[in-house]
């Protein structure tokens, strides 16, 4: 699929774009950026059973000025959220984002209501070519998309997508069971366990017998 | 007078330190030999007092009541099943307390993360400031009153701390920076390829010697505590696999025993010996990860693949057990989720020679190898004070020479049966670290040849179960692959957990890296980060 | 004017040199690719042409292709600089290698002094670009390159004294042709000493494991070139894989006979040596840790640096008997 230049210019370079989005689909650099569980599985994709390095996307780069690839594994704290955006800032262009995982994608099982500490989504702040969903997802999933993304750089379009949602933040009005505080004195009552509304089963082994703490307290000064 | 033989805490509390309230309670159910009430302005003496009984702070929390706040101390004893626990009550207009970060270094960093949760102010604390949130953040998360943010306000957040990052959100270093001399602040991290997770590591440099370092954590904190309150107890369990989820077995383990021994229920036989045997090869395949990763960053790139490989085949089996890789969801309350099928026992009988002779390969190959002896003898020390003051445990603990598991001194379920050594070196070096580590593999394996000759049939779930934790609060902690993994649990009797406090090993154990770092080279930073072993979720919680 | 067809025959040469170079390049890329892939249990580039043969074409196509990126305040001129201060002196190494009989482009009769020395002059190269990016990382990764190429320029040149001292000339062809009776590595006793000695020193001369602290990965994110993006990252990788080629070349000329064999032509001959030492490398590379920056110059100060000269006087004594005896 060849994509249409916008304005008819003197030199045609329709075959060189393709060329170069050839070398660039065939050897991409991954930028080592892990944040949590799914790092391993990034790593895991690395070593030696799953091997990225078959599809050139082996060599993992440790500054951002020489990869091509950032792939965002793992949730993203809000601590986190201006180091994610000043790397995505360093990586000279043409430069694409792979979400890896829930949380990258949309925050993942730590979204909750009223959660203050995550992202929900890194395509919120950056624009994202591929979405890889798992929890965390297998390396045979890892590969899967950056398959994808191949395809999408072979194909022309590389423009990422940002989030619908980025100019309402999150939408999870699911009700939530905060409770109040309870009061200590009332907690601290020896005997005021709530009525069990099951008995205790009868387990196969014998369970020690749990005898309550005497309630004994030293004389105060 | 107390005679001389009898020096132990409790008639310390009793016949001198005189506090408020005090309560013997049972350990095997609370996990505590006593707790005592005490008034602030005591608590410096009671914290001389336990470090001079040689014992550590666990853990140090705080839990909201409608009246006031507790301040709860955990303090506990190498080598000696005798935790005790001391509280401090704290009003809510007074919100402060006197800090023991001067006795107890661990405090620094506990201390800051009850003020950072709950807005507590410590007195005399050096470095009062946020730990886990950003600085800018004008939220005191665990408090009851929180109720959540304004319906997600995550990205306004968000592009509020990139502002300020790119207004040029100076940090203060303690020195200026200004003045013409010939050190200089580094920053390692949080993106950085060795430093395993989001660490960032600020490191005052003289040329390539390292001043002082200071680890900032806070950049993978993921509410686990607050989302447990209002989660009820069952669904608290993919929080335990995700906390670390390289050995995620222990922290299913640790779950487990705590709210098995809340309710008074006993497993049956047959679930205590997969528990084992899941948990075992689950810390083989940890500690497999962390040679591979360590060894990478001491620029030795091909063991990490050979550890990965024999990580997968432990993966196959625990995939076949539990359906997944990584984050495992496994145990259950009084039993497990499923049974193992028929074909795990075989294929663990036939791993366990080849890995046998792979720990030989690894053993000629990096153990002997004179390059690796050179980069880690004699580095990265961690003395007894030190490991004492910080609260270490785990193989970081017993490479400096004390010999505390667990699972020996703590014994949890069918550990008492089993028959294991608890490798112990004394030198307290990053190779000391690194041998202890690959012992331990070895010693897993004979556990696990034990269990499977041994594991009977039966059920593995309980059926029904009570249906709440009963009214109370609990202790409870079990040996992880990075140390002591410890839950501090205040349950109301309801649904949720009123207060789940998460004691995790790899928190105090970077803290001792403080003492660690001056006089290091750069190279050898990354050395002493690697050997400590940690993992970021579990710190940041 | 007899100057003109010497002039052609130089830039043809040359040329020649400059594509081989990087047809050369690519071919060692890949070849450590697979090597390491294969000392890793794995496999290695597959998919991108017959074996990943065109996986290094891909990444140099690529490298072209990307945005030049410039620092914040760093040096326009040096950060620009250098790395051409770095890849163009090992191209002129070429000049004095001989290929073949009279198969040389120029045949000075100081070629063995000034191999080295352009060999050397890279690391003010590294030294520029460290400097120049602005970069604290960088700044460290050039700090130990410098300190480290230095003490390894020492160890290198007093080991392959040795066979100076044997040959009796400093021409590269001659000291080749020393060795139509036998290779120089297998004539003395000191000269295996001299070559371990030598391959060493040029591991640490072209900042490769065990001797990479400069582009520590692990430690200092990428180095001295921590700050270089697109082409002129690939100017200094490529700079890399030229000087152990170069190195390697020189070790086979002075070690193992050069071009010299039966019924091939010497060019097939010298390439096979190359590369035969070129496998050795890769082969050290991912099998060893990294040293640490002060075990690294003890290594070359207090172990490498006083074996040479015992080389040298063993190797003189043994000379002056020869004479004398024979």
């Amino acid at each position: 699929m060849l994509t249409q230049s916008p304005a008819p210019g003197l030199v045609n370079l329709f075959k060189v774009e393709d060329v170069l989005n050839m070398a660039r689909a065939n050897s991409l650099w991954p930028l080592t950026f892990g944040l949590a569980c799914c790092a391993i599985e990034l790593m895991a994709g690395g070593a030696a059973r799953f091997d990225m390095d078959r599809f050139g996307f082996g060599v993992f780069r440790p500054s951002p000025r020489q990869a091509d690839v950032m792939i965002v594994a793992g949730t993203i704290s809000r601590k986190m959220v201006p180091c994610i955006k000043t790397l995505y800032d360093q990586m000279p262009s043409p430069k694409y984002v792979i979400a890896l995982g829930g949380c990258a994608t949309a925050g993942g099982p730590f979204k909750y209501p009223g959660q203050y500490g995550i992202l929900e989504g890194i395509d919120k702040i950056i624009p994202v070519n591929v979405y890889i969903p798992g929890c965390p997802p297998r390396p045979e999933a890892l590969i899967a998309g950056i398959l994808e993304l191949k395809k999408q750089i072979l194909a022309g379009n590389v423009q990422g997508v940002m989030s619908p949602a980025i100019a309402h933040d999150s939408q999870d009005n699911r009700p939530a069971e905060y409770k109040n505080a309870i009061s200590r004195a009332e907690f601290r009552q020896p005997k005021a366990d709530p009525p069990q509304t099951e008995k205790p089963p009868v387990p196969t082994a014998p369970v020690a017998p749990t005898t309550p703490p005497p309630p004994a307290s030293e004389p105060k000064n | 007078m107390p005679i001389a033989a009898e020096k132990n805490i409790k008639n310390w509390f009793l016949e001198t330190l005189k506090p408020d309230e005090f309560a013997e309670k049972d350990p095997k159910k609370t996990g505590i030999s006593f707790e005592a009430i005490i008034p602030q302005n005591k608590i410096r003496d009671a914290a001389k007092e336990y470090l001079a009984q040689d014992y550590f702070l666990e853990s140090l929390t705080a839990v909201d009541f409608a009246e006031c706040f507790e301040v709860v101390y955990h303090f506990s004893k190498w080598n000696a099943l005798d935790r005790s626990c001391v509280k401090i009550l704290v009003t809510k207009e007074e919100n402060k307390t006197p800090s023991i970060s001067s006795i107890y270094k661990s405090a620094n960093w506990f201390e800051r993360e009850v003020y950072d949760l709950f807005g507590i102010q410590f007195i005399d604390h050096p470095n009062l400031k946020r730990i886990l949130l950003p600085e800018s953040a004008e939220i005191f998360p665990l408090l009851k009153s929180f109720k959540g943010e304004p319906a997600g306000s995550d990205v306004t957040q968000s592009m509020k701390l990139i502002g300020e990052d790119a207004e040029g959100f100076e940090i203060t270093y303690p020195k200026s920076v200004t003045e013409h001399n010939k050190d200089y602040y580094l920053n390692l991290g949080p993106q950085h390829p060795s430093t395993h997770g989001v660490l960032r590591v600020l490191l005052h440099l003289s040329g390539e010697r390292v001043l002082d370092g200071e680890p900032i954590i806070g950049y993978s904190h993921r509410h686990h505590e607050k989302m447990m309150e209002i989660q009820n107890y069952l669904a608290c369990w993919p929080n335990m696999g995700r906390l670390d989820y390289v050995g995620a077995m222990s922290y299913n383990f640790g779950y487990a025993v705590a709210i098995e021994k809340a309710m008074g229920i006993t497993p049956p036989p047959r679930v205590e010996y997969i528990r084992v045997l899941t948990t075992e090869l689950n810390r083989i395949a940890s500690h497999l990860l962390w040679m591979g990763t360590f060894l990478l960053d001491l620029g030795a790139f091909t063991p990490f693949f050979y550890c990965f490989d024999d990580r997968e085949k432990i993966l196959d089996m625990l995939e076949m057990v539990t359906g997944e890789r990584l984050t495992y969801n496994y145990f259950r309350f009084g039993g497990l989720d499923k049974d193992i099928p028929a074909e795990m026992i075989p294929l663990v009988k036939q791993f366990m020679p080849e890995f046998k002779k792979r720990l030989r390969d690894y053993d000629a190959l990096i153990t002997k190898n004179v390059i690796f002896r050179h980069r880690t003898n004699g580095l990265g020390l961690l003395t007894r004070e030190s490991a004492l003051s910080y609260g270490v445990t785990g193989p970081c603990l017993r490479g400096s020479g004390i010999s505390f598991d667990l699972r020996r001194h703590e014994p949890y379920s069918i550990y008492p049966e089993l028959d294991f050594n608890i490798p112990t070196r004394t030198e307290g070096d990053v190779f000391a670290r690194y041998w202890v580590r690959t012992k331990e593999m070895e010693e897993s394996l004979k556990i696990i040849t034990q269990v499977i000759e041994k594991i009977p049939a039966g059920e593995v779930t309980l059926g029904k179960l009570p249906k709440n934790v009963p009214k109370g609060e609990y202790y409870s902690a079990v040996e992880a692959a990075r140390g002591s993994f410890g839950i501090y649990l205040v349950s109301d009797g309801t649904l949720n957990p009123y207060r789940i406090k998460l004691r995790t090993p790899s928190f105090s154990n970077l803290n001792s890296i403080i003492d660690m770092l001056p006089g290091c080279l750069v190279s050898d930073v990354i050395a002493v980060l690697g050997s400590i072993d940690i993992v970021l979720p579990e710190i940041d919680r | 004017m007899t100057i003109l067809p010497e002039v052609l025959r130089i830039v043809l040469w040359g040329t020649v040199a400059i594509l081989f170079v990087s047809v050369n390049a690519l071919f060692l890329v890949w070849m450590e690719r697979k090597v390491s892939a294969r000392i890793q249990l794995r496999q290695g580039p597959l998919h991108v042409g017959f074996q990943g043969l065109l996986q290094t074409l891909a990444d140099a196509v690529k490298l072209i292709s990307k945005e030049l990126v410039f620092p914040n305040q760093a040096d326009k001129y040096l950060y620009a600089l250098a790395p051409m201060a770095v890849f163009a002196p090992v191209i002129c190494a070429f000049i004095i290698l001989p290929v073949g009989r009279d198969l040389i482009i120029r045949d000075l009769n100081i070629g063995f002094l000034l191999v080295f020395s352009l060999t050397n002059i890279g690391f003010i190269g590294i030294f520029i670009a460290g400097w120049s990016s602005n970069n604290k990382y960088a700044l460290l990764g050039s700090m130990r390159a410098v300190a480290q190429n230095i003490s390894y320029e020492i160890p290198l040149l007093l080991s392959t004294m040795v066979i100076v001292m044997a040959a009796g000339t400093l021409k590269l062809s001659e000291i080749v042709l020393a060795q139509s009776k036998g290779w120089f590595i297998t004539s003395q006793i000191t000269h295996p000493v001299a070559f371990v000695i030598f391959l060493c020193s040029a591991l640490a001369e072209a900042n490769r494991a065990p001797f990479d602290i400069p582009e520590a990965e692990s430690e200092l994110v990428a180095g001295f070139h921590t700050e270089y993006s697109g082409m002129r990252f690939a100017l200094f990788f490529l700079g890399e894989y030229t000087a152990i080629f170069i190195s390697s070349t020189i070790g086979a000329s002075l070690f193992l006979g050069g071009w010299q064999g039966p019924w091939m032509p010497g060019v097939f001959w010298l390439l096979l040596k190359t590369y035969a030492i070129v496998f050795v490398i890769m082969w050290i590379r991912w099998t060893f840790p990294r040293l640490r920056s002060d075990q690294l110059m003890a290594f070359a100060w207090k172990i490498l640096i006083p074996f040479a000269i015992v080389n040298i006087f063993i190797t003189a004594l043994v000379l002056q008997f020869q004479k004398v005896l024979l």
